[in-house]
């Protein structure tokens, strides 16, 4: 079991590794910072300064090295926009990400597993052609065109929440409806085909064979069974939502880490978005050995194979 | 010393006061009532911005000023300047009382006002002057100090510029180019330190620092010993809302009160929406098409008249309407804008396609020809598109090449784009000189060619002490420009902006080519 761990968190830091060095020279692709922190027509000598002040007038694998060396040291280097710590920055926008996940993950855990149970015991039925066309919206429909939707039928017209911003329980509403629809399609159609296996197998047969009422084997020996890998991919939505809610909060003014890679990508803030990315990265990878170890715990063949 | 050139106006208009004005001041009083004055007298209310950039602590900070007109937007609410663009003055002293030029040109001097205080208490002395100018690290700075011999400061109310020989764009550049002229307070930044002072600043300006949140918001409270007025609005909140549909619901639902940039459509829903008013601010940011070929004898763009043709094909008007609703202001002079010192006027700019189409002719293009590439800044490739359509139409044939905003630029200073036709702009700070010596002369950062005529004319003017002396050879220089079709001018950019029904005067417009709302003191609510 020692010798598994250690060589998944071998394969992890590989992984962050891999991740760090594509970041790290893909951001540079994008361009020249200077030219978005200075108006056209400035003169060499100002763009040189911008240069120097950022340490890019230094060859690239030395500034690789450079963020290496400070990541190692916990730390994520420091915003050329805001001229703040990238991770001090990281640690203000993640409370706010995190509400804001948990709350979308409420809404799409609360409308798709019950609609996926609900298509899976009435297959072929309306219920189930409901599910459907209520996945298809929700996985083909951008979140940016929900939330400008939401924003102007709750808040213009209805005026009933605030349009954008954070604050009181009521700016989330609208973010984390507009957040949790595409996840809550990736639920219901998971529930449903998962429900559709379990409903299928020989045990559910049995029980009904043995004339337990259809309420108690859906709610008792199915759903529980149906409900792991649900529950699995919720937690790597969890993670996802956290991190890449970019277009939601951007189009809620909601000041969460996806609004900061948002404006790391925007302003060309080359340490914001190689420390949001990085940080997403090492969130999923954790999550991923978590759930590895646990496969491990519980199904030894696991682990014995790899 | 010199010719005193600059004094405080309110200074003026209250020196020339007589009693019978002062009598008749305090009638008005009585009959207005006491409450209005006490109104004016102290801030109330509270004013909601939705911005549309996330705001950087940087913007706080003068000496960190990078070239661009954004972090003004802060800046005219936390600090104030020695001299500075002020309604109706280009150049007003605003912490100097007046200032004064060396008969040779070599040295400016400058009366700080008495009894102006920073935020903290601490009066504005020269010593602070001195520093913010030595402190200072942004845009210009390293020709600024290659230019400056020495700062004296005899007293704390007077300090000496000297320069090490005469520069008749000290001014230009102290006031308005550069963050310079910002005063900070020494013994508040030498205590706190530089990170300090971004995380809590303290300047001399019409509003106090409360707290910032980055990527959410900034708060300002009004500072009522500001030395012009006292501020009329107790609390300035400027929200960062990225997204423009959402600013724009927000300014309908009242949640704001200013809404900075909203374009096209929702523009015009804006204008549509009862109670709501469109603020539109021209630039001192021109666009323009230009013709890097015009000096390959080979080429047709060598040929005044196809240069002038494209001046006659482009529909400007019918373009501000479509895409800027109106708004834009057609100067036909392609790379000043009209609030620079040194300003030329052109003739007003003609569509006259027929006419394009006959200067053609004349120039052996009955048919036309392909111009290659129209390569222009991504983020207006709408008004490229236009300018295409447009010189279809008179047969000259060219396919959009729009590029990403910074890569643009980078190609456009590199001298990439040696064919076809440019769309450029530039909303740099500065006067005429300083604008032609970057797009129009030779070596000029964006120059890929230059005329004789005009190149000899610009060493002339930048030792030329004499305004009108320098305005008449600067003012030649953009005319040859014209003469020679050297650029197709399009118009100065219009900024728009959304004000709700709460709002007084809004300030947008007060200082022209400035695109945000200042001064902030001037800023009134209606319900206030």
């Amino acid at each position: 079991m020692r010798q598994f761990i250690i060589r998944r968190a071998g394969y992890c830091l590989l992984s962050l590794f891999l991740l760090s060095l594509t970041i790290f020279f893909f951001v540079r692709v994008t361009g020249d910072p200077a030219a978005l922190l200075i108006e056209p027509g400035a003169s060499p000598a100002d763009i040189a300064a911008i240069h120097h002040q950022f340490g890019l007038d230094r060859p690239l694998w030395v500034q690789y090295g450079l963020f290496m060396w400070t990541l190692a040291h916990g730390d994520l280097g420091q915003s050329f926009y805001y001229q703040t710590p990238v991770i001090q920055l990281y640690l203000s926008r993640l409370p706010n990400s995190l509400m804001l996940a948990a709350v979308a993950m409420i809404f799409s855990l609360l409308i798709g597993v019950p609609s996926g149970i609900l298509a899976s015991v009435r297959v072929g039925k309306f219920w189930d052609s409901a599910g459907k066309v209520f996945a298809l919206l929700g996985l083909s429909l951008p979140s940016f065109w929900v939330g400008l939707v939401l924003i102007l039928v709750f808040s213009v017209y209805l005026r009933w929440l605030p349009s954008s911003g954070s604050g009181t329980p009521l700016h989330l509403i609208m973010p984390a409806f507009a957040l949790g629809w595409y996840f809550a399609a990736a639920h219901m159609r998971l529930t449903r085909s998962s429900m559709l296996d379990v409903l299928g197998s020989e045990y559910i047969k049995l029980a009904r064979l043995k004339g337990l009422p259809e309420a108690l084997v859906i709610a008792k020996h199915a759903f529980k069974n149906a409900l792991i890998p649900v529950l699995t991919l919720a937690g790597i939505n969890l993670v996802i939502m956290v991190n890449v809610a970019v277009v939601v909060e951007t189009v809620f003014a909601w000041p969460g880490i996806g609004r900061l890679l948002y404006e790391g990508i925007t302003f060309r803030d080359f340490p914001v978005v190689q420390g949001v990315v990085l940080m997403g990265g090492a969130m999923i990878v954790i999550v991923n050995l978590m759930i590895d170890i646990l496969y491990a715990v519980i199904d030894p063949r696991i682990r014995l194979e790899r | 010393m010199g010719t005193l050139v600059g004094r405080d106006d309110k200074a003026q208009s209250s020196a020339q006061l007589t009693r019978r004005d002062l009598l008749g001041v305090a009638a008005i009083g009585l009959v207005a009532g006491a409450p209005g004055m006490a109104r004016a007298a102290s801030p109330a209310g509270q004013l909601t911005y939705g911005i549309h950039v996330s705001m950087a602590p940087t913007w706080f900070d003068p000496a960190e000023t990078q070239g661009i007109i954004t972090p003004f937007m802060v800046l005219y609410a936390l600090h104030d300047a020695v001299v500075k663009p002020t309604p109706g003055n280009s150049a007003a002293p605003c912490l100097a009382d007046s200032w004064t030029m060396g008969q040779d040109g070599k040295s400016y001097e400058f009366l700080l006002r008495k009894e102006v205080k920073f935020h903290n208490g601490d009066p504005v002395t020269s010593d602070d002057v001195k520093f913010s100018f030595e402190r200072y690290k942004g845009a210009a700075h390293e020709l600024m100090k290659s230019k400056v011999e020495a700062i004296e400061t005899p007293d704390p109310q007077r300090v000496v510029f000297k320069l090490k020989e005469a520069w008749p764009d000290f001014l230009t550049f102290y006031s308005s180019a550069s963050g310079a002229g910002w005063i900070v307070p020494k013994k508040y930044v030498e205590k706190v330190g530089e990170d300090g002072f971004r995380q809590a600043p303290i300047g001399a300006g019409p509003y106090k620092f409360v707290s910032f949140t980055p990527g959410v918001e900034l708060v300002l409270e009004a500072f009522e010993g500001y030395w012009r007025k006292t501020p009329s609005v107790k609390r300035l909140v400027m929200k960062v809302m990225p997204d423009e549909s959402t600013r724009l619901a927000a300014l309908k639902r009242g949640e704001i009160d200013i809404a900075y940039s909203i374009r096209g459509e929702l523009g015009e829903e804006l204008v549509k929406s009862p109670g709501l008013a469109l603020k539109p601010v021209v630039l001192q940011g021109p666009n323009w098409l230009y013709f890097p070929e015009q000096w390959d004898p080979k080429s047709p763009w060598s040929n005044l008249k196809v240069r002038q043709a494209v001046n006659f094909a482009i529909d400007r008007q019918g373009m501000s309407d479509a895409l800027f609703l109106g708004h834009c202001k057609i100067t036909n002079n392609a790379v000043v804008p009209y609030t620079f010192d040194f300003y030329w006027q052109p003739p007003d700019a003609v569509y006259d396609p027929e006419k394009a189409k006959k200067l053609l002719a004349e120039a052996g293009f009955k048919d036309g020809f392909d111009a290659g590439l129209l390569t222009c800044d991504s983020s207006y490739a709408n008004m490229a598109e236009v300018s295409l359509d447009n010189l279809q139409t008179i047969g000259i044939r060219t396919k959009l090449q729009p590029i990403e905003r910074a890569a643009f630029f980078a190609g456009y200073s590199g001298k990439k784009y040696t064919k076809g036709i440019i769309q450029g702009a530039s909303a740099a700070f500065g006067n005429a000189a300083t604008r032609m010596g970057s797009f129009v002369v030779k070596d000029g950062a964006f120059s890929y060619g230059s005329y004789p005529d005009i190149d000899e004319l610009f060493p002339a003017q930048a030792n030329e002490l004499n305004h009108d002396k320098r305005a008449t050879i600067l003012n030649k220089m953009q005319q040859l420009i014209y003469d020679k079709a050297m650029y197709a001018p399009i118009w100065q950019l219009a900024f728009l902006s959304g004000v709700g029904p709460r709002v007084g005067e809004s300030a947008f417009g007060l200082i022209p080519g400035f695109a945000y709302t200042a001064p902030f003191e001037d800023i009134t609510l209606k319900s206030a």
